[in-house]
């Protein structure tokens, strides 16, 4: 989609908003469909594949040892970053990281970690002298509109399926890293005037503010973020939050059939 | 090479140790048309390599000073993602990833009608999702298809393809054991209409004696990958969809 006519656009979405309808024909809260796949890469530890909609994003995890922080000897750590290739879209220009793949690797970063998934504690080998890093590297290879849910769910995916190569590195056998916990993010974009969930590249582009929520398995807050122009209210929260329960719940069973197989 | 000569990769019974005979090669799968972002795109299986490539353009040649006043110029970026290797790699362009990046562009624009584009550009992006030896040869198959599904017109489509020589026996496509401790690798970029050839390196040792069986391992492979390129092009056109 090139960005000729977001003006264009921007009125179009907002007649069919009058009729309460959205340009691919989805209601206002109906999200695409979604496909996921772990353990699908070779070299990596755990590993995941999203396809949302048009939306493709892979998620590998890594894990190197380190030197624990003199502050916290018993504590390893915890990083996820994402790129925004060439690869993914037209718009996307070669050079240093972006302002908005920054964006998205630590809104995916903070729902892990302040869900607390993850015990830092855990990831110890010898207090003082050797903690595991794990590293989550989001890829994104086709960007057709709400990469922050896939590049979510693709991240937690590839974490709870991960095996810590302690066998590779000497110090012990290999074992299934312990997540406690499964945060799922969910999205919302303000097109033709009202919040809808799951926004596609149209909406994306003739759209105004995002908020992404990230949710625990207790239904707690984890990590929120707004994004771009644009101002809302606390009753337009409140609507959007019950609707990001719902779809957050769906995405975590799905999680958990994927790791039974 | 690594030149780790005392790894043993051969097997007492003359296969390889992951049962493969001398000139057999790792199984390929190909699929067309798989980046609904992109104007056309492959994704490539050759053994536990996982490559993907996305064609975007012809489109306006950024910055004016890489337009050519007679031709489409052909942007490659070949780029291994961070979790596609056993150690992790730090997200960006290396040496290693600039050189394969430029010698894959050049190859490519021997195929492509570039004249038909001028002072345009085609973007080639090629993602390596995971790496078990011969990423750039995965590349080079996927940009191709990637090209014909975007529908941009070519003399021919590379394969890549590569042999090496292990334990003084050339055998075809290295593993990555056998890259690691073999004695040479020839990875190449075949027109399979013609034969002739369009990508070419070459490390470790070899005799001319070697070299020879080597190029004729790979133009048995080049065939072989070629019909399972076409066979996804077909898959991806048939039916009226698109």
């Amino acid at each position: 989609m090139v960005e000729l006519v977001p003006s264009l656009l921007r009125q179009e979405l907002d007649r069919l908003a009058a009729d309460g309808q959205r340009i691919d024909g989805r209601g206002q809260f109906d999200g695409r469909e979604v496909h996921l796949e772990v353990d699908c890469l070779y070299n990596a530890e755990g590993s995941a594949k999203v396809v949302w909609g048009d939306t493709i994003i892979y998620a590998g995890v890594k894990f190197e040892i380190r030197t624990p922080w003199p502050d916290r000897p018993t504590q390893g750590s915890l990083m996820c970053g994402a790129e925004l290739r060439p690869v993914a879209h037209r718009k996307y220009e070669p050079g240093p990281p972006s302002p908005e793949s920054i964006e998205l690797g630590r809104v995916v970063d903070r729902g892990i970690r302040e869900s607390g998934c993850i015990d830092m504690d855990e990831l110890c080998i010898v207090p003082g002298e050797k903690v595991w890093g794990v590293m989550i590297d989001i890829h994104v290879l086709s960007d057709g509109g709400n990469i922050f849910d896939a590049a979510g769910l693709a991240a937690i995916a590839a974490l709870r399926t991960a095996v810590v190569p302690a066998e590779r590195f000497d110090v012990g056998e290999d074992h299934t890293l312990k997540v406690n916990g499964t945060p799922i993010m969910a999205s919302f974009k303000r097109a033709g005037g009202r919040f809808v969930y799951d926004p596609s590249e149209e909406e994306e582009l003739g759209g105004d503010e995002r908020i992404h929520i990230t949710l625990g398995d207790e239904g707690h807050l984890h990590s929120l973020q707004k994004g771009l122009k644009g101002v809302f209210t606390p009753n337009e929260f409140a609507e959007i939050l019950a609707v990001a329960e719902q779809k957050c719940s769906e995405l975590r069973e799905m999680v958990a059939e994927k790791e039974g197989n | 090479m690594g030149g780790y000569g005392d790894v043993k990769l051969l097997r007492d019974d003359g296969k390889r140790l992951d049962g493969r005979a001398i000139d057999e090669m790792r199984p390929v799968t190909i699929e067309a048309g798989v980046l609904p972002a992109a104007d056309g795109s492959a994704m490539v299986t050759h053994g536990l390599n996982v490559a993907v490539a996305a064609v975007y353009g012809p489109m306006e040649a950024h910055p004016r000073k890489i337009q050519r006043q007679d031709r489409a110029v052909i942007d490659v970026r070949y780029n291994m993602a961070p979790f596609s290797t056993g150690d992790r790699i730090r997200p960006g362009f290396n040496r290693r990833s600039r050189e394969i990046s430029k010698v894959t562009a050049e190859s490519l624009e021997s195929v492509v009608l570039v004249e038909r584009y001028p002072r345009s550009k085609i973007r080639v992006e090629i993602e390596i999702l995971a790496a078990e030896a011969g990423t750039r040869c995965a590349g080079i198959t996927a940009a191709s298809v990637a090209l014909a599904d975007a529908g941009i017109p070519m003399r021919d489509m590379i394969v890549g393809v590569a042999s090496g020589k292990i334990e003084d026996t050339v055998v075809l496509d290295l593993d990555k054991a056998e890259d690691n401790y073999g004695q040479a690798d020839l990875p190449v970029g075949i027109l399979p209409n013609t034969g002739e050839i369009a990508f070419l390196q070459m490390d470790g040792d070899l005799s001319i004696e070697e070299y020879n069986l080597a190029m004729e391992y790979n133009h048995k492979a080049a065939k072989e990958i070629h019909e399972i390129m076409v066979d996804a092009l077909k898959r991806r056109y048939e039916g009226g969809e698109n």
